[in-house]
């Protein structure tokens, strides 16, 4: 027993030393995260990223890691989130024959809606003294998570602050979006789908496959046209801005 | 898969190089992903092996951003002393998106229906 304890602990320290360590980590919480996800019936209460990020940072917390630390790891998969947006090219593809139909409608919904989640978020964050660093990362938060992160490095903003503010937009958005659709009477699927993805992201085109093909569609398409059209107004905007 | 994997790697290191060189406002990947875009648009189809590894990148986008999102450990303090702004800013803000969004769309597609 004795003799054990020290060979455990070097093996240990080789373990969490290594990339390893990190990447089972993260792994391991994400697939717990998606088994509760399809265990719940997909509820966006249960969302698999928001499970993870919680699960991980015990877990760093229980070892007493830095995160520094667990990031040398866990770059691996960080990296791969570049080469997953340009993968996005071709779901934005499939909805390229929906838009041409109703180019304009959607362009101008989708830049009204754009405009109007920036100046809300901004404006009240900055009304209730929020600080530089969290006013600048809400910007993005409408704009799905990979591309929304990109964004904000070219504003010198914290990608962590923005990829956490669109993770929790992309839940709200999923929680209160057919209740809000409801309330405004809106019946058609396409429009219903299309503001989800809109304000939503992911999380909400998900939300809005999960109860009708027509809304998820268009929902998806909301969300490549924002993440396009966000990467190429929003450092524009905020140029002109600050 | 692995061709469609070369595929996007070989676009993405093209946005790499048009960001570094000619658009440095916008991020290489999403200019390999507006160069993709472009170059299907024009093909008129994506190959099976790149619908593969596509799929299987949008099933899992989210496990992708982990790593970055873990770094919210870092912010908690911040976070905590700006937590009402942050939260009410993050809810009106989702709520105005969605009403906008979907009276503007409503809006349109009435007027487009009522013209003859």
């Amino acid at each position: 027993m004795i003799r054990e304890q020290p060979q455990i602990a070097d093996i240990w320290v080789y373990l969490s030393g290594s990339p390893l360590f990190a990447l089972v980590v993260t792994l391991a919480a994400y697939q717990l995260g998606n088994l509760l996800y399809q265990r719940t019936n997909k509820n966006p209460f249960a969302n698999p990223v928001a499970i993870a990020v919680v699960l991980i940072a015990l877990v760093l917390y229980l070892m007493d890691m830095s995160y520094q630390k667990y990031f040398e790891g866990a770059q691996f998969v960080h990296f791969l989130l570049g080469t997953a947006t340009v993968a996005l090219a071709v779901p934005i593809y499939k909805g390229f024959s929906i838009l041409k139909t109703r180019l304009i409608p959607l362009t101008v919904a989708l830049v009204c809606g754009g405009v109007i989640s920036i100046a809300s978020a901004v404006g009240i964050a900055t009304f209730m003294g929020a600080d530089a660093a969290i006013i600048g990362a809400l910007y993005p938060k409408s704009v799905t998570a990979p591309i929304a992160m990109g964004i904000a490095e070219r504003l010198t903003v914290s990608p962590t602050l923005t990829a956490v503010f669109a993770v929790v937009t992309g839940i709200l958005g999923a929680i209160l979006g057919s209740f809000i659709l409801n309330l405004l009477g809106m019946k058609a699927w396409w429009q219903r789908g299309f503001a989800m993805g809109v304000a939503a992201h992911g999380i909400g085109t998900s939300r809005a496959f999960a109860v009708h093909p027509e809304a998820g569609l268009y929902a998806s398409l909301a969300m490549g046209m924002h993440g396009i059209l966000g990467a190429i107004l929003i450092p524009l905007l905020d140029f002109y801005i600050r | 898969m692995i061709s469609g994997l070369v595929q996007i790697l070989l676009w993405q290191g093209l946005g790499e190089l048009v960001s570094h060189f000619l658009i440095p406002i916008l991020p290489g990947p999403v200019l390999g992903l507006i160069l993709l875009l472009v170059f299907l648009i024009l093909k008129g189809h994506a190959n099976s092996s790149l619908l593969a590894i596509s799929d299987a990148f949008s099933q899992h986008l989210g496990l992708l951003f982990i790593p970055a999102a873990v770094g919210v450990i870092l912010f908690l303090p911040q976070l905590k002393a700006h937590a009402l702004a942050v939260i009410t800013a993050l809810v009106v803000s989702v709520v105005l998106t969605i009403t906008t969004t979907a009276v503007i769309l409503r809006l349109i597609a009435r007027k487009d229906s009522n013209d003859p």
